[in-house]
Parts: C-alpha cells; structure tokens; sequence
C-alpha cells in the first residue's frame, strides 16, 4: 500500500513542480519581500512638512514656534542616538554625555548640552572612534518640519485674501511650496487667535506643539505683565518633572517584545495558510484532471482509492513544505545578508520557537494542519467534473477557513487572547493556525497537548468520512450533487 | 482452470438491478466477447472483477481468488472512457502504471519501450500526452493495459474511437494476449470484431444473461432462412417455418423466402426434398449473423455491424 501512496504522491509533485504557477508562486514571496523595503524606502515620505509662520505681532511668537520644533527634533535625534548606542553598547564613545544615558527623558538642558557639545555630528565622531566593525553607522532620522520665510506673496494679505493666497500657494507644485500656514495677528497677543491653514488634515502632534508653545508665550507674557521678570517667567515655565525612563534593550520586553516575539509564529500561521491555498489549489486541479480526463477507472483498477487520497495528500504536504523550507532559506539568506537591526529582531523572535518542545509543536501542528485542509481540497476535487464547478464549492470552504484565521491573526497582533483565540484554538479547523499563532505569547502545555489530541482525532475522522466521500464520488461523474446525495456518499460504504 | 469465474452475480443500485444472476467463466488463452447494449451491465460486471465496485450477491474468483488490487499485477484493464495525465510524457505514463501494478522500474520502462516500438511511437516517447493525436493517446493507453503481459485483459469497449488501421493493431494485440495464454474479455458494441475474434460470446440485456457459447452456436439460434426456387409450397414441408412467394411465378416456377423451424438443419430439408420428388432450381441458404442474433436476443438498441 505504501509504495503505491508513494507513486502517486511522487506523481503529484513531479506535476505541481511541472507547473509554471507553482514557481511563479514560489518565487513572488522572495521577491515580495526582497523588493518591500526597497519600495517601502521609496514610498516613504521623508521629506520634511514645509511650515510658514506669518508673525506680523513683531516676530516672538514665530521665534518660540521654530525653537519648540528644533527642540523636539533634536530630542528625537537624541532619543534614537541613545537607543543606537544602547543597542551596540557604544557608550564609551562619551559616557557624560546625554545620549549614553538611556534612563530618562530629555528635558531642554540635555538639549541644550547636547547642541553645545556639538549635536550629532560631534557625537558621531565620538561614536566612530570606539565603534567595532561591522556595527552599522547611525543614520538620524529626517527632521519633521522645517520653517520656510514668508513668501512675498502673503505680505500684506487678510481675511478672506489671504485665505485664498494661501490655498494658491498649497496648490502649487513648487516644490518649496508651503504645506502649512501660521498666521499670527497683530494685535497677539492682546487677540490670541492664530490662524493655521494647512494643505491637508494637520497632524494633531503639530496642532498640540502649536498649542503648547504659543499657550506657553502667552502665559510668559501675562506673567510679565503682572511684574514678573521674564527670565523668571521663563524659569516657571520650563519648570517640570524629571521623569526616568525605564524601557527595554531593543528588541526585548512589553509590548515590542510581545510583537518581535509573535513574528515567527504569526509568520509561520500566516505560511501554513498561504501554501495550503495554493498547494491546495494545485491538488484540486490535480484531481479535476483526473476526473476530467477520465483516467479514474484506469487508476482505480490497480490501486485503492485511498491510496490515491492519501497519495495526493501525501504529493501536497511534500509540495508545501518544500515551499516553505524555500521561502525559510530565502529568510534566512536575507537575514545573514542584512545582519544588523533584522539579525537583532531576528534573535529575540526566535526565542520563543527555539525549545525542542516547541519545536516539535510547530511541526506537528503545521503537518497535521496540512493534512486537515488538504483532504477537504481532494474531496472536492473528487467531486466535481470542472475547475469552474469546483470554485463553487471552494469558495465557502475558503471563506469559512479563511475569514476566522485574519480575526484570530489580528487579535494575536493586538496582543489579544480572548473569548475569539480560546474558541478558534479548541475548534480543530482552526487548531493550526491558532495554536502557531499563539506559540510567541506562550501557550500553555496542557493547551499544547489538549489541542494536539482532538486535531488527531479530528483529522481520523476527517480521513474516514472524506474518504468514503473520495470513494462513493470518484466515479460519480455527471450527477447532480444534492444535499441528500452528499450525505449518502459521506455514509457510504464499500458499493 | 479458468482465470475468471463469475458465479450468480447480482449488481443492485438503489432500484436499478444492474447485473442480474450472472455466471460466465473465461479459461487461459480464451478469447471472451461480453457483448449487449448500453446499460446492459457489462461495465458494472468489469468494475466487479476489478473489484472497483462490490457485488451485491454472488461471487468473483480472478486468478483463484477474490478480485482484489493484490492481483492487479497480474490484470491489464482498457477502460471505455479513456484519459490520460496530459502534462506526463509516453513512457512515463506506461512506466507510472506498470510501477502501480507492482513493476519495477527498469522492466516497466523496457516493456514499455517495446510496446511504443510495436505501436509505431517509439520516437514520441518522450511526447507529453496532450501533444500527442487522439489515436496515439488511444495506443499509449492501451500499452498501460498491456505492460505488465497480464494473465487477464479486460478491454471495455476497445474498438470505440480507434480508426481501422488501429482497429487492426488492437486486434492483432488481443490475439497475442491469446496466443501466449492470457485470458481476454472484452465488450463491444462492433459485432465483426466479435465474429472475427471470440472463442466464445455472452450476450447480456438488462443485465441478465441471454446466451453464453460458441459463434456457431450463437447462429443456431437463430432458424436458418434460404431462397428457393419451386413448383411446390415449401411451407407444407417438415421443418419450414414458413415460407412467402416472392414476385410472381414464370412458368410455374415461384421464389420463395423460406424461414425453418429452429434447430433444422436445411440438408435435412433439401433430402425430404429429394426423397419426395419436390423439384429446386434454386436452394440458397442464408445462416443468421451475430449481428441478427444479437437483435434477436438482446434487441437493436446500441448495435453496430
């Protein structure tokens, strides 16, 4: 018996690997993901927003809003030197400086420290002195906004006039054209209103800076005006609380940590259901053939139907995981290529899945999945006479499978283990895409094995009701499929 | 011994009684025409001996044993709907079903390579099949059936679709098969491939056997007709049936279509002829074909010459 599932498993790959599709297929997943950061780095818009402030109230609050930007810029720069260096433990570079402190949040003094010292070209050049080979150079981040002078054209202009100016000026495809507009009125702050055009939605960290520094200009000078010096004004006003700051190393812990963890095994969920699609696909096409071809009764006269099943389940397991073990070396290749941040990532997510333990889970669920959808694709394919005929009945099959897995991939992604994971992971349909989905957050063991058990039986029983279906319908060509025939042929035994 | 034994065999489905109390048997080297019309049951009896379907009562001994895949090595089956994988080349199709039927793979390949050559497609055996004419698929099929040398081939409809140049190479492989012991059933609708080929027939309808034995026998089932020509009405001789003028008489000399009662011989006819003094100037004998027995027995439906 083995040897003829064997043949015909052997059949079906040497006809899958036959198919130009099935390399088309192959290929796209390298090339997807080759070509993603490429395009991703080209799509990505780093050019920073063009800001114009038209402060006609003599020109402070303009100054308070381009100084606030170039604060928060240079904390972000700061922020991610710092993580850069925590990453690489480079802090020898300068220990006394702000960005080999990693514990806290960088108030306007670091700022201030950091710009005296030379900013980031200064730190880079502390950083290149120690830095070890191999250890990628620090690329900052492009500023977020940068403030253009008043173009001549809104000089002079009010209420609705400037309105319209200054949507002329969004509309043009200058490419020093503003993006954004603040107007300051004259009469400001005694009128505190500001007018702010934008080109589109503003973004709401923009609005708030915006908020935050003209509301902290206006408060300055009330307090001014109620005799305060400004310097003291000043002082009351960048009064705040230092806060320390405690994240994890890169890469590791709380909610980053949940998500570099849960990357293997979603992406591995995420495989498992992709080439079944499509070696399902294959064998369908496998078995219309057959039965489009009328080679059945030649087949069946040397060799059982289930050896037939079973080879063709046998042929589509074998398929698929040389797929994946070549998208896996793809992965692998691209990893080793590229070291750096995606070796970094790479570490912490294997983590999870590197126990012997889970090991043999994520075989054992990967397998058995395979086999649990691969014989409902056989039995369709066992049932129809066309392909076109077989879409009908793969389409709620394949939304039925499908449409549960993206809400249970999404919940995982979420960090989300609720009523929806629990069910999806003890329903044995969806047992294999829950139970790898859910290996980065940990599962438990007796989940592990609870699971483990009721796929294998469903999977037994699965084998013996398909199989009498792929029996009673192998050479059943030409008859109207009913509810009623079905469940015949799904109790039929030996006719 | 014979390979094939078919005893009391009954097919039901839901309703319909497909095979009805069959019992045939083919010996080695015996040349078995299983012949009716459509839906006569000889498909379900094949799927039966090839155990594909199960039979409702009665028993199948293949070989000495119940049908079953293990002998499959020992059996070559033409199907009547014929098809093979078209993406898969000549030989690897002929090598692909005699490994199915427990060959290795060197004398599946070399019996195959034979065959192609005795088929006249040994240069397109690396062809895909769906390159390759309806007719050259036909003949690779038919190689699949034959590679294993079977001791039993069952041929469903041979004949259907092949032109008269593969007619013929069909039937010079079934005398082979023959020839070196093998035991061939095969049905046909095509009643000269019977005459021309079969030891003996069996003729089915509905299912239920009709006749079983020799060409020579299937004729005598059917009254011997003749042509004579005669002062005298036959019809008041013993052992006519019946006898009808034909035209008109010249001279008194009438042409008669005469039928005899069935079993006598028409020497014994043309003696008591003799013996009374009954004149003939014309005594024309016209025995039945197997194309007459066969609408006599199981009706027109489905019959070719």
């Amino acid at each position: 018996m083995m040897n003829n599932i064997l043949l015909v498993a052997r059949r079906e790959i040497r006809q899958i690997l036959a198919m130009k599709s099935f390399w088309l297929t192959l290929l796209i997943l390298p090339l997807a993901l080759a070509l993603g950061p490429i395009l991703g780095e080209t799509l990505d818009d780093n050019e920073p927003t063009r800001v114009v402030v038209v402060d006609r109230s003599g020109g402070a609050a303009a100054a308070a809003l381009e100084a606030r930007f170039a604060e928060d810029d240079d904390r972000d720069v700061l922020r991610s030197l710092s993580r850069y260096v925590q990453r690489y433990e480079l802090e020898s570079a300068d220990p006394a400086a702000p960005w080999t402190q990693h514990d806290r949040w960088y108030t306007a003094a670091d700022i201030d420290a950091f710009r005296a010292s030379g900013g980031v070209e200064a730190a880079l050049k502390s950083i290149d002195a120690v830095r070890p080979e191999g250890v990628p150079e620090f690329e900052p981040d492009a500023r977020e906004y940068t403030f253009l002078p008043v173009p001549d054209e809104l000089i002079g202009q009010d209420g609705e006039a400037f309105a319209d100016v200054a949507q002329t000026l969004f509309d043009s495809d200058a490419e020093d054209a503003p993006e954004v507009i603040v107007r300051v009125g004259e009469n400001y702050p005694a009128d505190p209103r500001i007018g702010l055009y934008s080109a589109n939605q503003p973004r709401s960290s923009f609005v708030t800076a915006l908020q935050e520094t003209l509301t902290g200009d206006l408060r300055t000078r009330l307090l001014a005006e109620r005799g305060i010096s400004g310097a003291e004004a000043a002082a009351i006003q960048a009064a705040a609380p230092a806060i320390e700051v405690t994240t994890p190393p890169p890469g590791d812990g709380a909610r980053e940590a949940l998500l570099v963890r849960s990357i293997v095994p979603l992406a591995l969920a995420y495989i498992l259901m992709m080439s079944l699609m499509l070696s399902g696909s294959w064998m369908l096409q496998g078995s219309v053939e057959e039965r489009s071809n009328k080679l059945l009764e030649s087949l069946l006269a040397c060799i059982w139907p289930e050896e037939l099943m079973y080879g063709k389940l046998l042929g589509g397991l074998s398929v698929g995981l040389l797929m994946i073990a070549v998208w896996a070396g793809c992965a692998g290749i691209a990893a080793y290529a590229t070291q750096g941040v995606i070796a970094d990532m790479i570490r912490p997510a294997l983590e999870p899945v590197s126990s012997p333990v889970i090991i043999l889970a994520i075989l054992y669920f990967f397998i058995a999945g395979y086999i649990l959808i691969s014989a409902i694709f056989v039995a369709i394919g066992a049932m129809v006479d066309s392909m076109s005929e077989a879409q009908g009945y793969l389409m709620p099959v394949l939304l039925a499978i499908l449409l549960p897995i993206t809400f249970l991939l999404q919940a995982i992604l979420a960090g989300k283990e609720g009523l929806l994971v629990q069910v999806l992971t003890w329903v044995p349909l969806w047992t294999p895409f829950a139970v790898l989905a859910r290996l980065g957050m940990g599962i438990e063991t007796w989940v592990l094995v609870g699971t483990g058990i009721l796929l294998a039986a469903a999977i037994a029983l699965e084998l013996v009701f398909l199989g009498r279906l792929f029996r009673a319908s192998l050479l059943a060509s030409g008859q109207r499929l009913s509810i009623k025939r079905l469940i015949e042929r799904f109790s039929a035994q030996k006719q | 011994m014979a390979i094939l034994e078919v005893s009391n065999l009954v097919k039901r489905f839901d309703d319909i009684l497909a095979v009805d109390d069959l019992s045939f048997s083919v010996a080695p080297g015996e040349i078995f025409g299983f012949l009716g019309g459509n839906g006569a049951g000889k498909t379900t009896t094949l799927r039966m001996v090839l155990d594909i379907i199960r039979p409702t009562s009665g028993t199948i001994s293949v070989l000495g044993g119940a049908p079953d895949r293990r002998q499959a090595g020992a059996i070559g089956f033409l199907p009547e709907e014929r098809g093979l994988y078209s993406g898969m080349s000549a030989i690897d199709t002929i090598v692909y079903f005699g490994r199915l039927k427990g060959m290795n793979f060197g004398l599946a390949k070399s019996r195959g390579m034979e065959l192609l050559e005795r088929f006249d497609l040994a240069d397109r055996a690396k062809s895909d099949i769906g390159d390759m004419s309806k007719g050259m698929a036909q003949k690779v099929q038919l190689a699949t059936s034959l590679v294993n040398d079977p001791e039993l081939l069952m041929l469903d409809e041979p004949f259907s679709g092949l032109d008269p140049v593969n007619q013929g190479l069909l039937e010079n492989e079934i005398l082979r098969a023959s020839e070196r012991g093998a035991a061939v059933i095969f049905s046909t609708h095509v009643m000269q491939h019977a005459e021309r080929l079969c030891d003996r027939l069996l003729l089915l309808r509905k299912g239920r056997k009709r006749f079983e034995g020799t060409l020579e026998q299937a004729r005598a089932q059917l009254p011997v007709s003749l042509i004579a020509v005669s002062r005298h009405d036959p019809s008041t001789i013993p052992g006519v049936a019946s006898a009808r003028p034909n035209g008109a008489a010249d001279d008194g000399w009438q042409e008669w279509d005469v039928k005899l009662d069935p079993g006598v011989a028409p020497g014994s006819v043309l003696e008591h002829c003799t013996a009374n003094g009954i004149g003939l100037r014309r005594w024309d004998e016209r025995h039945a074909s197997l194309h007459d027995v066969f609408v006599e027995l199981v009706g027109g439906e489905g019959v070719e010459q």
